[in-house]
């Protein structure tokens, strides 16, 4: 009986509406497959969005408007809710006060880390003292099909015996070092790395690891190693035709364009 | 050289080996009469077995007089190669069946050595593993014909333990005293013995038939010997060990 | 005699097929799934022996001897289905098994368990007896201190100190000794890293390990204390909960800023000052070097806890870790030959050479200047043309120095270096580097401004595992931020924005009231609530 009469009442609507939407932005969200917790200052934006929103409907007409600042009004004026009153007068100043605190006391946090993930590829590399023109380039192994299951055999021993620590198991980035490293290894497994890159870049990215990256990838702070010191050139390729042998990712191929090129 | 040591040390706990010898005589009946004795001989230079250090375990040392010895090598007075595991491999009637055995083999932990180093058992048979010494061992068999056991000796206790298949040998050990090691056979059949501190050894009550005969060494691997035998002789089955 | 036949044909049928079915249906997927993602690691036969297994210790789980570490049954029993399910879902934290559990489907790994039994004869044994023990309710008041002193107690009377240490950190006089039922090296768990227990982390999961053993290793069974009276079932959950506080409460989590708080005074110069136990203390992950060669796939050391203070003229810190050997010792030189010999296959390096007296080293590395930007030196101790500043401790000689590395293979000592105090106690080392924020020499050492992150990261070596040069345990960059003491005017403004908010509610209802007091909404708001 009571609670209807809360329910129907516009000041409790909109508060209700602004609680649930809070729960919702800050602890259901982040419980949706493939979504991370909501950023504080994204979480302001939404909630204003939403305030201004509530505010639209209790003004929307005149009846529901005034019966919106009923409560106000009575917290305002009303004798018996004079304790109410006394408790806004110091809770609304005390949080102002600790908000303001919060902002002026200045704490050193970790600088931004931007990062570009795919950084652009250079169009040729040397390779052990070889050119080697990445645009346009594909796995040479794959013009050997019936060789292809021997080839990706070997990189499968060769991921296991260099790659799995970092990048793991289930080819995820989460190899038990990778715990030990900032960025966290490359996730083959998300549609957002091997699955969106063509094969020579993945060549790029292996034969020259962190120190090969160009600045806005960071590469002082990679720990993929420069694997042209470990590996050879096929046994490369071979991991790669691994890698997307393992997820079931096809790699990206190169556009031809009219003059012949490749993009 | 190191004989005089290793008797010294043996005999610390030479009551307990006469009990653990007296748990392999005591076998039960046997249907034949036949018996296979011989001598482990040994030529060369036996190695000298590592000392033991037991300065982390002052009651252990204190039983001990002179320093003591792994036993991995135990060349006895006479030339004689003890701790060699004699048994039969195979020839056994197909009909021939076990007895039940009797009484448990008792495995005692004294003065951190096993006593006795190598021994035998009969399937199903219970082994008494008996801490003597009071202070912290655990005994790990580690048979791969087996399953494996380890189990924690903190006090003056006995755990028992048996075995289900037959294997020669399972490696027992004591992780706490990483020198702790024994050698057990596990056998379906009570043919098989143990040489002493004379380098001889008995199989006794054997029905008759033509055996293989294999002599087992902890370092120095394994020989074999055919042997025929009727009724109630005895036969001589003498092996030989070189240092390597 | 036809009709006999073919009667006889169908009922030897009928009692065989279902058999054949189930376990052909169960094996052969179970096979897909383990050839595709486990035997890299376990190998094709279940060996333990993959392309993946010489880069790792512990080694790979060998299936065919069917003896496995973590189980509800007792020593030496095969463990239940659950209990390598268990394994699979949950992973085996502490070494390179990962959680299965969402990386593969539920049918896919109930196939894969069915597979590994294959491996081994004795799951097909029928005599085999497997059966879970009968665990009892954990008892309460585990936390209090008159639980954990008997705990203590327990864990000095049974034994555990030989292989465990006198302060659990993995460091006893057994130790050293170690071998797993393979002849691989293995460490005496590190009792204060609970979340690197293999079995879990809980009271629970300890007091089950003691129960039932780990076998394959030396870790024995308790239980046949219990069953001979020698300890009851709860004196073994006191251990077990005693053992469970060595570490924190939760997994330590990562954070990315070390705060150095600014005191007045003098700083704890010594290890064991007690000001050290007031402070903030930051975890972080170390991992082996496998980046340059020669590659190290066996750190000894997993992590360090920093701690750091100033007083506005100078920087304390202080880096703790847990490490089984005060190296050099001789008698840690034939486990670490056995570690050298267990790792040697690792193809990319030259065979290590012979097992020899290395020291413990630590290095704490800082970029020359505190960048504006992002950028700094690689993380992996600079490069020739951009060098890093570190600090480089040794436990012989024992000294500290401050130098600036050009990659892995050099490092130029500054004549200027830290002061350094460390202690060995019990398996752990603690360390503390002192400096004064600003120095002379401006070009080379870092000049530790307040207010600002500084990167820093850690590097680790274990004398006694074989660790010197690139065989060692690194880690990423993080930040050292020296704190600015809060001054006084910084609560001016929010009382001033206090002082305004509360004003301006003041005014309004006072407002609002002289406006109610007049007859306005109020009357009418009270006038429709009466008809409701």
């Amino acid at each position: 009986m009571n609670w209807r009469r809360y329910a129907d009442h516009p000041f409790w609507q909109a508060a209700a509406l602004l609680v649930a939407a809070f729960v919702v932005i800050v602890y259901v969200v982040p419980l949706l497959p493939g979504s991370a917790l909501v950023p504080k200052s994204v979480v302001l934006q939404y909630m204003a969005t939403v305030l201004v929103g509530v505010l639209i409907y209790v003004s929307d007409n005149e009846e529901r408007w005034s019966r919106f600042r009923e409560p106000i009004h009575a917290a305002l004026v009303e004798p018996r809710l004079r304790p109410v009153r006394a408790g806004l007068l110091v809770a609304v100043p005390a949080l102002v006060g600790l908000v303001a605190y919060g902002q002026v006391r200045t704490t050193v946090a970790a600088p931004p880390n931007l990062r570009s993930i795919h950084p652009a590829p250079p169009s040729e590399i040397t390779f052990r003292g070889k050119t080697i023109t990445l645009t346009g380039l594909d796995n040479p192994l794959r013009q050997h099909a019936e060789s292809l299951p021997a080839y990706t055999a070997d990189g499968k021993r060769i991921y296991y015996q260099n790659c799995l620590p970092c990048h793991g198991d289930h080819l995820d980035g989460q190899g038990h070092y990778a715990p030990g490293f900032n960025p966290l290894p490359a996730n083959f497994q998300d549609n957002g790395t091997i699955a969106q890159l063509t094969e020579s870049f993945v060549f790029w990215r292996v034969a020259k690891g962190g120190p090969g990256l160009p600045r806005e990838g960071t590469p002082w702070n990679s720990a993929m190693p420069r694997w042209e010191d470990f590996l050879t050139e096929r046994e490369i390729w071979s991991v790669i035709v691994f890698l997307y042998d393992q997820t079931g990712w096809k790699p990206r191929t190169w556009e031809k364009t009219e003059s012949g090129g490749a993009k | 050289m190191g004989k005089l040591g290793s008797v010294a040390a043996v005999a610390g706990g030479i009551g307990l080996v006469a009990l653990a010898l007296a748990g392999w005589t005591r076998q039960p009946a046997v249907q034949g009469g036949a018996s296979v004795t011989g001598k482990v001989k040994f030529t060369g230079k036996a190695p000298a077995n590592p000392v033991i250090d037991m300065t982390e375990e002052p009651k252990c040392k204190a039983k001990y007089t002179a320093p003591a010895r792994e036993q991995i090598v135990e060349v006895n007075p006479n030339g004689t190669l003890a701790d060699v595991f004699v048994y039969v491999k195979s020839g056994l009637p197909a009909s021939y069946k076990a007895p039940a055995p009797t009484g448990p083999v008792t495995l005692d932990q004294d003065g951190c050595r096993y006593h006795p180093h190598v021994f035998g058992i009969l399937v199903g048979q219970t082994l008494a593993i008996k801490n003597s010494d009071g202070i912290l061992h655990n005994i790990k068999a580690k048979g791969t014909k087996n399953r494996p056991f380890n189990i924690s000796q903190p006090t003056t206790m006995t755990s028992e333990r048996t075995f289900t298949a037959s294997e020669v040998m399972v490696p027992l050990e004591c992780n706490v005293h990483g020198w702790m090691h024994a050698w057990v056979g596990v056998l379906p059949h009570p043919f098989f013995g143990v040489s002493g501190t004379d380098g001889s050894y008995a199989i006794r009550g054997l029905p008759p038939g033509t055996y293989t005969i294999e002599a087992w060494h902890e370092k120095y691997g394994t020989q074999t010997a055919t042997v025929t035998v009727t009724g109630s002789e005895t036969k001589t089955g003498d092996f030989s060990f070189a240092a390597k | 005699m036809k009709a006999d036949r073919t009667a006889l044909l169908a009922a030897v049928l009928l009692s065989v097929y279902p058999a054949i079915r189930l376990s052909a249906q169960d094996t052969t997927a179970g096979k897909n799934v383990y050839v595709k993602w486990c035997a890299g690691c376990h190998g094709e036969t279940g060996a333990g022996d993959g392309p993946a297994a010489s880069t790792m210790l512990p080694r790979p789980r060998n299936f065919t001897g069917a003896v496995y570490k973590v189980r509800t049954t007792a020593s030496g029993q095969l463990p239940t289905d659950a209990d390598l399910m268990r394994a699979i879902d949950d992973g085996l934290p502490g070494s390179a098994m990962p959680a299965w559990k969402g990386r593969l489907s539920d049918g896919e790994r109930r196939d894969v368990m069915a597979y590994l039994k294959t491996f081994s004869s004795f799951f097909a044994d029928t005599s085999q007896h497997i059966a879970a023990l009968t665990f009892s309710k954990e008892p309460g008041g585990g936390a209090g201190a008159a639980a954990l002193k008997e705990g203590r107690l327990f864990y000095d009377s049974i034994g555990c100190r030989k292989c465990h240490g006198d302060q659990g950190h993995g460091d006893g006089p057994s130790a050293p000794t170690l071998k797993d039922d393979a002849g691989f090296p293995i460490y005496a768990a590190d009792l204060h890293q609970s979340w690197r227990f293999r079995g879990g982390p809980t009271a629970a999961d300890i007091y089950r390990r003691l129960r039932t053993g780990l076998d394959g290793t030396p870790m024995p069974s308790f239980s046949d204390l219990i069953d001979q009276k020698f300890l009851t079932d709860e004196q073994l959950w006191r251990l077990a909960q005693y053992v469970r506080s060595l570490s924190p409460a939760e997994t330590p989590e990562v954070r990315d800023v070390i705060h150095a708080a600014q005191i007045a005074g003098a700083l704890p110069a010594a290890p064991d000052d007690s000001a050290w136990a007031r402070l903030d203390r930051y975890w972080f992950p170390l991992v082996g070097q496998v980046i340059r060669k020669p590659r190290w796939f066996a750190p000894a050391v997993s992590g360090v806890w920093v701690q750091a203070v100033h007083n506005g003229r100078e920087l304390a810190l202080r880096v703790s870790w847990d490490d089984r050997s005060q190296s050099p010792d001789t008698a840690w030189l034939a486990f670490e030959r056995r570690v050298l010999e267990t790792m040697a296959s690792d193809d990319s390096s030259p065979p290590p050479s012979a097992a020899e007296p290395w020291p413990d080293q630590l290095a704490v590395q800082f970029p020359r200047h505190i960048p504006d930007g992002m950028e700094r030196p690689y993380f992996l101790m600079g490069a020739a043309t951009d060098p890093v500043y570190q600090w480089r401790w040794t436990s012989q000689p024992r000294r500290a120095v401050a130098g600036l590395a050009r990659g892995i293979d050099q490092f130029d000592a500054l004549p200027s270096a830290p002061a350094a105090q460390a202690v060995y106690d019990h398996g752990e080392w603690r360390v503390v580097f002192t400096r004064a924020l600003a120095t002379p020499d401006t070009a080379n050492d870092v000049q530790l401004a307040t207010g600002r992150a500084i990167p820093v990261a850690f590097f680790a070596w274990d004398g006694s595992d074989g660790e010197h040069g690139s065989r060692m345990a690194v880690s990423t960059w993080y930040f050292l931020a020296l704190d600015r003491p809060t001054p006084a005017s910084v609560v001016v403004s929010p009382l001033i924005a206090m002082v305004v908010t509360l004003g301006l509610g003041m005014l309004v209802i006072v407002r609002a009231q002289r406006r109610g007091g007049q007859g306005g909404q109020g009357g009418r708001g009270a006038g429709r609530r009466s008809g409701v």
